[in-house]
């Protein structure tokens, strides 16, 4: 069976027969079925069903599209896939593919920016008057002037566009959803973004949720956590997820004092001596000694030429200092005492673990409680069944709220530490990498280097120096994953170097970003927007051009699973063509002919022929670079070629590594400095950061204290993304587009269910938006909430298809001010507003 | 004898609502672009309804769709037998060659499970068409099928075997509104096994 036919001709044969790429889902699942349901059943037939994987959100879950007549019916969960899905968001992709709200045709600007007045122009127009553009702008002031800002969608290609461009500013949306936990992650457990590290939902006994909620998304992970019978789930936020509807504990909690509830919870566990001590004294760094000016003790301190990376250890059983390495020691996790430097010098040291206990001394029950607003006796009994039940506290996804977050995110990840519960059946485990390979990497040959791609393109060095440059997101925080919060700035400023072409990929940061005002100050300001998008963002509104991108359901992509333990990688199938009338393009070829038309080396030597103008020669290039993605997999894991292919065109993925247990940190060093899960982290100590997490109060924002005053806090849900809240399907789904409020609130203040409120930000003094109000105890007291990505404002979006627009949502970037966690680089969406009734 | 059912479970439903959305897709497809396709309910063209309802000082949510009553009042109230138990399936089904628009069978339920659609002034519930020749097929409703949380099932209610009689045993279950004599089938989880 061919893996793929012909772009074109695809919708022409799946009409006429079940399609190559589709399995007839016939007698295997109905007998399955059969077995324990209806009793009297007859004929089997086959369906025509595609296999593929959902693009309605980040999460890519595993789903079936079932055609019926021919025609994309609906969508089913893939149900042996390892992220099953699928949700109110992946239900609805049906109406996305044909909404009369898709982008159809480039679009020109006619009007200014932010008017949305735009003619339709053809594609080589477009095209070429961007590239155009582009050299004038890198002629004055680089290539390093163009950045690129994206989401999920066409993440992979995001380094193949630096190098095609010439410009390190590929900086995607992870400073405003889980920066701040990323980096927490790497300074406690060695490990990436989100998916690195995961509950073992399956099998977790207990499950602690602060700041993550499985139900939002990544729907594989609810299914996944619901498969496993025994779990009992917790979860902590000041407003109710939607987890809480059924039989989760929701704890209320002020916004902002995560920290101090999870301090408390460590409190609790180290004073009852509830923590792991094996796990603690091996393991982690909780045995190393620090010195008086908190750094740690090394050889290097103790003896000349001593190495600095051996961090001591007092052994209980020689009473010295030793390598925390070395063999057959009792490391005490409680040693204060004096140490003879190597010139004299007598210093008292005190083990991390001491210095972890001290700080959360400062958080005992009664203390967290006044700080939280969750009574004492919930912190303890919380503690207590999490160190009974050896659970786990979710590692933390969506999380630049309140400006504080990172610390939120290193307390979650050490009471997992203090716990003993890493890399174990049930525990915090960490994702097998499936190893695919890297869009570009750079090579030496012959003594010279290349940014080689993937498909093993070349691009000599000479033609990449500016990409090399420091990020403008890097210069300003020198640990952040991405924060685009920079690139507005050197829009605005020129600091670190002026951004004067932006492209928008898949993601609108009018609401994804902080302080609308800034942005659309920025994006005012720049030379060129390019706004490449499936539909009408309230970002399309400013662009230059608008360039209309194909969704998942018409394009193929190869990547790897992302929220699985296994290491695996799944097949998206093409199911079909845009609609008549509907002239969109896969943004792969766009970038590519943009650069081919404003820098033909670039193009050239990263293979793009100038025959691919051709759309349909495109298709071509296409396959190749699937070709290669399955070829190199397959010689990464030793399988032979034909095989994988042959499992993935019928299941739609395939494992390549089951998840083994018990290998990071016992048989495999993390990517810590230590090597070992660290409660008191070096790399924060190296950066200038505190090395143990604290509470402090949300910076972000002044503190709401009067009783017209309230936090207004986002998050997200199962029905919310950017492209999904524009299908025909949400508008009826009232919680979504309206603000909450407690029913002791508005019984105070005097208002109703679905009143009109005003909300004045007490961030930036005299902004103001109106909304309306949910009167709903699923949030708490003193506390407003709304979804994020709703308030949408686009005058592309007709009144007649988006009637709902007007029903009342805030978009909380009208009301929030800009503010990035130092060095961290983590955004903060949360705000604080006064109220008032106005209809 | 086949009683088919429909099982809910709010201990698991986080209102995802893809089920309600699933519904629309996939036996209401006429109704994609339809500003308005079920103004008596303010919905979708979709046969599960949602009920927002504060209990005890806490949001909770109600999912409802046809109770499948063995004493159903619509069968009753329906003066032409287009609203009848199919003989195969023996689901509550309705014969739309037979149907009058009279809407007393939207009057008579209970459960507010029927909804008229605009341009046909016909009565819909669940199993709509694409459902019922799922379960012919061997399938599942497409809720259940669809359902990440594990909050669906359907099936055979006599047949003890059946993965929604094992789950009835291992939980404790409510049906809505019993007192009216409706003897709905469709069981309510309020606490899983």
């Amino acid at each position: 069976m061919t893996l793929r036919i012909s772009r074109r001709d695809f919708v022409k044969i799946a009409g006429a027969t079940l399609a190559l790429s589709s399995v007839p889902f016939s007698i295997g699942v109905a007998s399955r079925v059969k077995s324990h349901s209806v009793s009297r059943l007859e004929v089997v037939e086959p369906r025509e069903v595609v296999k593929t994987f959902c693009g309605m959100c980040g999460a890519l879950c595993g789903i079936q599209v079932v055609k019926v007549n021919g025609r994309i019916g609906y969508v089913e969960p893939l149900i042996e896939h390892p992220q099953i899905g699928l949700c109110g968001r992946s239900a609805s992709a049906i109406w996305l593919w044909d909404s009369p709200l898709r982008l159809k045709r480039p679009l020109k600007r006619v009007g200014e920016r932010g008017e949305a007045r735009f003619q339709e122009v053809d594609w080589d127009i477009a095209l070429n008057e961007i590239a155009s553009k582009l050299r004038e702008i890198v002629a004055k002031h680089g290539h390093k002037s163009i950045a690129i800002t994206h989401h999920d969608v066409w993440a992979y290609y995001m380094p193949l566009f630096s190098y095609l461009f010439g410009t390190p500013n590929t900086i995607s949306h992870v400073g405003m959803c889980h920066a701040s936990g990323t980096v927490a992650r790497r300074h406690v457990l060695g490990a990436g973004g989100p998916p690195t590290v995961d509950p073992d939902y399956e099998n977790v006994s207990y499950l602690l949720l602060v700041s993550r909620t499985p139900g939002t998304a990544s729907m594989g992970v609810l299914r996944r956590l619901r498969s496993n019978r025994k779990v009992r789930i917790v979860v902590v936020d000041p407003r109710m997820p939607e987890i809480g509807l059924g039989d989760a504990e929701w704890i209320p909690i002020i916004p902002g004092t995560d920290a101090a509830f999870l301090l408390s919870l460590a409190y609790v566990i180290v004073e009852e001596k509830l923590y792991d001590e094996m796990f603690l004294k091996y393991y982690s760094n909780a045995p190393f000694l620090i010195k008086p000016d908190g750094r740690p003790l090394t050889e290097a301190d103790l003896v000349e030429n001593g190495d600095a990376k051996k961090y001591m250890v007092w052994d209980a059983k020689t009473k010295k200092p030793v390598d925390h390495k070395a063999k057959d020691i009792d490391p005490d996790l409680f040693y204060e005492g004096d140490v003879t430097l190597k010139d004299g010098t007598v210093v008292k040291v005190r083990t991390a673990f001491q210095l972890f206990r001290e700080r959360c001394s400062k958080y005992k029950p009664e203390e967290a409680s006044k700080i939280t607003g969750i009574p004492a006796e919930t912190i303890r009994r919380i503690a207590r069944d999490l160190a009974l039940y050896r659970g786990v506290v979710d590692d933390t996804w969506y999380i630049s709220r309140n400006g504080n977050d990172y610390d939120d995110a290193r307390a979650a990840l050490i009471l997992n530490v203090l716990l003993g519960n890493i890399d174990k059946p049930g525990g915090l485990c960490y994702m097998e990498s499936p190893k695919f390979p890297s869009a570009v990497t750079v090579v030496t040959k012959e003594g010279k280097r290349y940014a080689r791609t993937f498909y093993d393109a070349e691009m000599p060095e000479e033609l990449f120096a500016d990409v090399r440059v420091t990020r403008v997101d890097k210069a300003k925080y020198k640990a952040t994953p991405a924060t685009f919060d920079a690139v507005l700035d050197a829009i605005l400023t020129g600091d670190p170097y002026p951004i004067r072409a932006l492209f928008v990929i898949g993601t609108t940061i009018t609401h994804r970003d902080m302080d609308v005002d800034k942005i659309r100050e920025a994006l005012k300001k720049l030379d060129l927007l390019v706004v490449i998008d499936v539909l009408p963002q309230d970002i399309v509104d400013y662009a230059d051009y608008v360039l209309p991108d194909t969704i998942f359901l018409e394009r193929e992509e190869f990547a790897s699973v992302k929220w699985t333990l296994h290491g695996a990688v799944h097949l998206q199938k093409k199911i079909t063509d845009p609609p008549k009338g509907c002239d969109a393009r896969s943004a792969l070829w766009v970038m590519f002919e943009i650069a081919r038309r404003a820098f033909p080396e670039r193009a050239e030597v990263l293979g793009w022929k100038s025959e691919y103008a051709d759309y349909h020669k495109f298709e071509k290039f296409e396959e190749e670079l699937v070709e290669k993605l399955f070829k190199k997999l397959a010689d990464t894991w030793k399988i032979p070629v034909e095989a994988l292919k042959k499992e993935v065109e019928e299941k739609g993925f395939y494992i390549l590594k089951k998840k083994e247990y018990m290998v990071r940190p016992y048989r495999v060093a993390l990517g810590t400095p230590s090597g070992k899960c660290e409660i008191y982290s070096l790399e924060a100590l190296d950066l200038g950061l505190s090395p143990l997490p604290d509470y402090k109060p949300p910076p972000a924002y002044p503190l709401p204290k009067a009783e017209d005053e309230f936090y207004l806090i986002n998050g997200k849900g199962p029905l919310i993304s950017a492209h999904a809240l524009l299908a025909e399907p949400m508008r009826f789904f009232e919680h979504i587009w309206r603000v909450w409020m407690n029913p002791k609130d508005a019984e105070r203040l005097g208002i109703r269910d679905g009143d009109w409120i005003e909300l004045e930000s007490l961030a930036k003094p005299g902004k103001k938006v109106r909304g309306r109000v949910w009167i709903t105890s699923m949030v708490r007291e003193k506390v407003l909430f709304t979804y994020s990505f709703v308030g949408r404002t686009s005058k592309l979006l007709s009144e007649k298809h988006f009637a709902h627009v007007a029903n009342g949502s805030i978009n909380i970037a009208e009301l929030n001010k800009a503010y990035v966690i130092p060095i961290v680089g983590g955004g903060a969406s949360n705000t604080s507003v006064r109220v008032r009734r106005v209809g | 004898m086949t009683r088919l059912a429909h099982l809910w479970d709010m201990s698991r439903c986080i209102a995802c609502m893809a089920c309600v959305v699933a519904c629309a897709s996939a036996n209401f497809p006429e109704h994609m672009r339809s500003t308005n396709p079920n103004p008596q309910w303010n919905w979708l063209a979709s046969n599960i309804r949602v009920w927002w309802i504060p209990v005890n000082g806490r949001h909770r949510v109600i999912l409802t769709q046809c109770m499948q009553c063995d004493n159903a009042p619509c069968v009753k109230a329906c003066p032409t037998k287009a609203s009848h138990y199919d003989a195969e399936t023996g689901l509550i089904t309705i014969d739309y060659k037979l149907c009058i628009g009279c809407k007393a069978c939207v009057v008579a339920c209970p459960y507010g499970a029927r909804w008229i659609e605009p341009k046909s002034h016909m009565p819909n519930k669940c199993l709509a068409t694409e459902c019922t020749e799922r379960i012919k097929k061997g399938l599942k409703p497409v809720c259940v099928t669809v359902c990440p949380a594990n909050a669906r099932d359907f099936g055979d209610l006599d047949d003890p075997e059946s993965s929604i009689s094992r789950r009835i045993r291992g939980s404790t279950t409510i049906k809505l509104r019993e007192e009216l004599g409706t003897k709905p089938r469709n069981v309510i989880v309020v606490r899983g096994g």
